[in-house]
Formats: C-alpha cells, sequence, structure tokens
C-alpha cells in the first residue's frame, strides 16, 4: 500500500489526505458532538451542586472592553482557566475561598476565546470583582505603583480615555462571575 | 533504493543538461532572510521589556501586547516558511528533473507573500488582532495567504507531475504532505474557528497551532533536512524504508495531540486523554526520522568541522530529537502541572522552530545561495561565527527559560508564594534571556550580511 505511493503522486496525495482525516474529523468535528457542555451555558440553581449563577452574555459595553483586551494582546500573559488542579483553585481564590474549577459551559459566549497559553502575569478567569474601579486606574497606569517588582506593561492611552477604561473595567469585573463564588456576593466594584 | 538522491541528480548536476532559472527562490530567499534580521529587532525588543517593563511603554504600537504576535508571525511567515518555500523551489525541480513547471507563478507567489507580511505588519501593530494565536491576522489577510498557498502547491505539483523520475525521494512526498496538511490545518485555524465559540473553538484554534509546528514547518523542514544532508555531506541517505515508517505514521498521528495545549483545562477529560496518548505516540516519526539521518552521517561526522550547512543540519537534527522528546513529555498530566503556563514553553517552542527548524532553513539558504547566484560564499568564517552565535545563543535561551520555567512551576504549585515573587524571581532568567537573545540575533545579523554580501558582490568566482 505505502510502496505504491513511491512512484505515484497521486496515490501518495490521497494516502497523506486520508491518514490526515481519520485524526482530524475525529478531534475536531466529533468531540462537540459527544461532549454537550461545550456548548450549553451554565446554569445551575442548586448549592448542592456547587456555586449557583447563570452565564448570561457580554453587554455592549462588556463586549466593547473585551475587544480592548484583545487588541492589546493581554491574553499573551494572562490565562483565563482555572485548571483542575488544586494550586490553582487555592491561588486564585479570594478571601480564604478557593476559585472554583473552570468549566466549557462558563465560555459558551466567548469569542475569540481567551483560555491563554503563558502566565506571564496571573491567571484572570475569577479576576472578576476582586479590584475595584479605583485600583485598575491606578494599576493601568503603572502597575509598578501597586505591585512592586511587577513588569506589566503601562496603559496610558487607556487610562486617558474614559471610554475606553470603562468599557475594559467592565468586562474584566464579569470574569469568572456566572459562578457565584463568593459568600454574600461580596464583590468590588 | 539508498542512492536514489546521486541517481536523481545525477542528470541535472550534468552540465549543460537544465538551466534552472531559479528567480523564485531567490526572491524567496532575499526577503525571508531580510525579514529575519527585521523580525529579530522586534525579538530583541520584547525580550527587553521583560527586563525593562518601562521601555517605550507609552507608545500604544511598541506595547508587548502588539508586538508579541508580530514577532511570532514575522519568524513564522515572513522569515521560516517563505525561506522553506523558496527552497522547496530549489530542490523539488531539481529531485524531478524537469525545470520548476512556471518560474512567472513563482515570482507572483514571493511578490504576494511580500504583501501579505507587510500587510501584517501593519495590522498587527495597528492592533488589529483575531485573538487567536498563530491566527492573528485579520481575514482578507488569510484569504490572501490561502490564495497565496494555492499558487504555490500548484506549482509545486504540477512540476512534480511532471517529473522525469519516475520514483519520488522522500523530500517530495514531505513537501507535497505539507501543502496538503496545512492548506486544511490553516482553514481550520483561520476560517472554522469563526463559526464557533469557547472551548469548541479553542479546542479548534490548539488544532492549528500545534500542527502548525507538526504539519507545516515539520514535514517542509524534514524534507529540507532530507535533501541537504546526503548532498551537503555527498552520501546516500541511510534507509529509504524508515523514511517510509517516519513520513506515514507522521500523516497518521500528528494531528490528534492538540488537546495536549489544554491539559487540565476546561475542555474533556476523555479528550485530553487522546492527545496525551498521541503524543507519546509521536516518539516513532521522529525517532524514525531521527535515526534514519544520523545513520546517514556514519562515517562522516569528520565532515562537520569544515562545512557549516552540515553544522547546522546535524545540530537541527539534535534540536529537533529533543524538542520532540520534550513535546511528549509536556503532555503528561503530571509534568503539564509543573511546566504548562511557565516560560519553559517559549524555551520549548523555540528550540523546535530556530533550533530545529529554522537550523534547517539556514543550511538550505548557505548551502544554495552560493549557486544561485554562482559565486563563492563571501566568508565561511563569518559564516561559522553566525552558527556559533546561533548555537550558543540559542543553548543559553532554550536552557535559561527551561530552568527558570521549571522553578516557576514549582513556585506556582506552592499556592503560599505570592504570585508577584515568583515574576521577581525570574528576573535573572530573563536577564540571561536577553543576552542569548543579543548573541543569536548577532548571528542572524552575519547570516542575513553574508547572504546578501554574496548575492551582492562582484566577486565572479564559481561556487565550490
Amino acid at each position: 500500500m505505502f510502496k505504491k505511493a513511491d512512484t505515484s503522486a497521486l496515490w501518495a496525495v490521497i494516502l497523506s489526505l486520508v491518514l490526515f482525516f481519520v485524526g482530524g474529523i475525529l478531534t475536531t468535528i466529533v468531540p462537540p458532538m459527544v461532549d454537550h457542555t461545550w456548548a450549553k451555558p451554565f446554569e445551575n440553581n442548586d448549592p448542592a451542586k456547587g456555586p449557583t449563577g447563570k452565564l448570561v452574555p457580554l453587554s455592549e459595553l462588556e463586549l466593547k472592553g473585551r475587544a480592548i483586551y484583545q487588541r492589546e494582546g493581554c491574553w499573551y500573559c494572562h490565562t483565563q482557566q482555572i485548571r483542575t488542579l488544586l494550586a490553582d483553585t487555592k491561588r486564585y481564590g479570594w478571601k480564604g475561598v478557593d476559585a472554583p474549577i473552570s468549566t466549557p459551559d462558563e465560555f459558551v459566549y466567548d469569542n475569540p476565546h481567551m483560555f491563554g497559553t503563558k502566565r506571564t502575569g496571573p491567571d484572570l478567569a475569577r479576576v472578576g470583582g476582586k479590584y475595584d474601579t479605583q485600583w485598575h486606574r491606578t494599576h493601568f497606569r503603572n502597575p509598578r505603583d501597586l505591585v512592586k517588582g511587577s513588569i506589566m506593561p503601562t496603559y496610558p492611552w487607556i487610562v486617558n480615555d474614559p471610554k475606553e477604561f470603562e468599557a475594559l473595567v467592565a468586562y474584566m469585573q464579569t470574569l469568572g462571575r456566572a459562578k457565584d463564588w463568593r459568600p454574600n456576593h461580596d464583590y468590588e466594584k | 533504493m539508498q542512492d536514489q538522491i546521486s541517481r536523481a541528480e545525477a542528470i541535472g548536476a550534468a552540465p549543460g543538461a537544465i538551466i534552472h532559472e531559479d528567480t523564485a527562490a531567490k526572491w524567496f530567499l532575499v526577503s525571508s532572510v531580510a525579514y529575519f534580521f527585521i523580525v529579530g529587532i522586534i525579538a530583541l525588543l520584547i525580550a527587553a521589556k521583560f527586563v525593562w517593563p518601562d521601555l517605550m511603554g507609552t507608545i500604544s504600537w511598541l506595547s508587548y501586547g502588539r508586538l508579541r504576535p508580530l514577532h511570532v508571525n514575522g519568524m513564522l511567515f515572513g522569515w521560516l516558511l517563505a525561506a522553506d518555500m523558496g527552497l522547496a523551489f530549489y530542490v523539488i525541480p531539481r529531485l524531478c528533473g524537469v525545470k520548476l513547471w512556471s518560474e512567472k507563478l513563482g515570482m507572483a507567489t514571493a511578490a504576494l507573500w511580500n504583501i501579505i507580511v507587510l500587510g501584517a505588519v501593519v495590522c498587527l501593530l495597528a492592533g488589529f488582532n483575531q485573538g487567536w494565536e498563530y491566527g492573528e491576522l485579520p481575514f482578507f489577510l488569510d484569504v490572501l495567504v490561502v490564495v497565496a498557498w494555492i499558487l504555490f502547491g500548484l506549482n509545486v505539483f504540477m512540476t512534480v507531475a511532471q517529473r522525469k523520475y519516475q520514483a519520488m525521494y522522500v523530500t517530495i512526498w514531505y513537501t507535497m504532505g505539507c501543502i496538503l496538511w496545512t492548506a486544511f490545518v490553516y482553514l481550520t485555524g483561520n476560517f472554522a474557528t469563526l463559526f464557533t465559540t469557547g472551548t469548541n473553538q479553542a479546542n479548534l484554534n490548539w488544532m492549528y497551532v500545534h500542527n502548525a509546528v507538526g504539519l507545516i514547518f515539520t514535514p517542509i523542514g524534514l524534507a529540507l533536512a532530507y535533501y541537504f544532508i546526503p548532498r551537503a555531506a555527498n552520501t546516500p541517505l541511510h534507509s529509504h524504508k524508515l523514511s517510509m515508517v517516519g513520513f506515514w505514521s507522521l500523516a497518521f498521528v500528528y494531528v490528534w495531540t492538540g488537546a495536549h495545549h489544554m491539559i487540565h483545562g476546561p475542555i474533556s477529560q476523555w479528550l485530553q486523554t487522546i492527545a496525551i496518548a498521541f503524543s507519546v505516540m509521536l516518539l516513532i516519526p521522529v525517532w524514525a526520522v531521527v535515526y534514519n539521518l544520523f545513520a546517514t552521517m556514519k562515517g562522516q561526522w569528520h565532515q562537520l568541522r569544515e562545512s557549516v550547512p552540515l553544522k547546522f543540519l546535524m545540530s537541527g537534527v539534535v534540536f529537533y530529537l529533543l524538542t520532540c522528546f520534550q513535546g511528549p513529555m509536556h503532555s503528561l498530566r503530571t509534568v503539564s502541572a509543573i511546566v504548562s503556563k511557565t516560560d519553559w514553553i517559549p524555551g520549548h517552542a523555540h528550540m523546535a522552530v530556530l533550533g530545529a527548524f529554522s537550523f534547517f532553513a539556514i543550511a538550505g539558504t548557505y548551502f544554495v545561495v552560493p549557486k544561485l547566484w554562482n559565486k563563492a560564499l563571501h566568508s565561511q568564517s563569518l559564516a561559522n561565527w553566525s552558527y556559533w552565535m546561533l548555537m550558543i545563543g540559542g543553548i543559553g535561551f532554550y536552557v535559561t527559560l527551561w530552568l527558570g520555567g521549571f522553578w516557576q512551576g514549582w513556585q506556582w504549585n506552592t499556592w503560599t508564594i505570592p504570585f508577584i515573587d515568583t515574576v521577581v524571581a525570574l528576573k535573572p532568567i530573563w536577564i540571561v534571556r536577553f543576552v542569548s537573545g543579543v548573541m543569536m540575533f548577532t548571528g542572524i545579523v552575519m547570516f542575513a550580511y553574508n547572504v546578501m554580501a554574496t548575492a551582492l558582490g562582484t566577486h565572479e568566482e564559481s561556487a565550490a
């Protein structure tokens, strides 16, 4: 079978594509058909099953903020996923409460997805409601004013544009909030 | 079978048999070398920003988040893929014993490719970023990439269809495989993603990201290694059969592994397990290829002393072996828990793209440029220096980031250490990375200068 591809270009083409498409189809088209949590928005009303809440699509302002997050490449240094690792749930928890693990149903409306691959800065999957607007303003103007040793870039062109700044913070405050994971709805604004 | 390459080339090399124009190859190579240099400056700049975060911090289009995609896309598409295409235009007609199907089409493809790269520079600096890794380019540029790829593929396939020798050398399969797989992988990562969201989109994105390396740069890189190693060492390939094992197992195994970029992440556990299993199976095609290329050099290693292309080629094979050992190991859940998302990963990725595949392309360029312009290489000693700069700078870069990344991963897993402390701890690592980057960039400058000086030089010496 493979020997024939030595002399027949057409046969080589067919064989390369067939072999490629077996895995290609089984790992891209089939998985979302098998695992329906990829497409079903998160909703839980039963505290016994974990944090309650409901995933809602972003508002216009929040989407504008998300576009800024995308434009500035924030996602190159900040992931948005609490992995199934104890260290992730502990490190990205808040005031002694562990962060819930990220599940596919929390990201159904995300386009483009912002899972990220690199944590030059901390994960932001549950950052919504951790810091207030004034903190973000100071931090975006110069992160080192609040966090000594930080290597995050400064973003004066965002802070100096009230509309952009408002949108970006509005988006960030939504992150991880579909799951109402903090006791007594204790979130900063 | 073993002396296939020498048979295939015997007629092509005979005086007066076929005169290859090679204009398209020249256009691709000259522009790719120029981008290697230009994007190298961007690379240095972003490495510097890790050490001096306020550097040019008030200019939006020079901020890290704008420059990083330019560095990645510029190196992948402006330098490496363009160089690979230029070298394919050199290699394929020679292995087929015919002229390139259409020199004019090849030149048009090179011109279009330059338009795409320049468009990418403007768009990415302006912040027009689609938000997918490796798929940052805006939609209209994606369309142009597809057009250029079809033109390139058409030229190669028509040349193969007209070949004089019925038996196809392994380089031809790898090049054809690259063209076919790239088409579907690129469409998945840049077009299919448009119709999806969330985890589903991420899965397609990683399929593309992983296979951009595995089914674009790997096959075209190996195509070049399979051609240039026997050619530069003037020795037959060790085993045709083993090259078949490597090629067909690559065709089957590679595409399954995309989800290993989301180990422990919000994606089905069973899909992660499939990705891990196939990632480990990648050792089969890799070791088949590496063994074959090493065995080809048996009794010929002494040639490395004199030949710069062979130095690059065989170091590239070693880096390929190492990077493809790391890859399967990273995919294991326990290892992933430590190294994933850390600075280890850029260390690993640079060893693949710079250490292995760029080394193959550099070797090919050093080998063909004197032949293309029919002149002796401007300076052998400078070429040798460029090798050592890229080699030592490269190792400094990879090893430092592995150590730093591993350490970072351990710190992250001790959650009582505040995150900022893990940032401050890596400062020395980033300083060494920057210094290694300066060395690598020096190597790139020497390489680019040597190539340009050979092409533009007045020495009308005939190539050795």
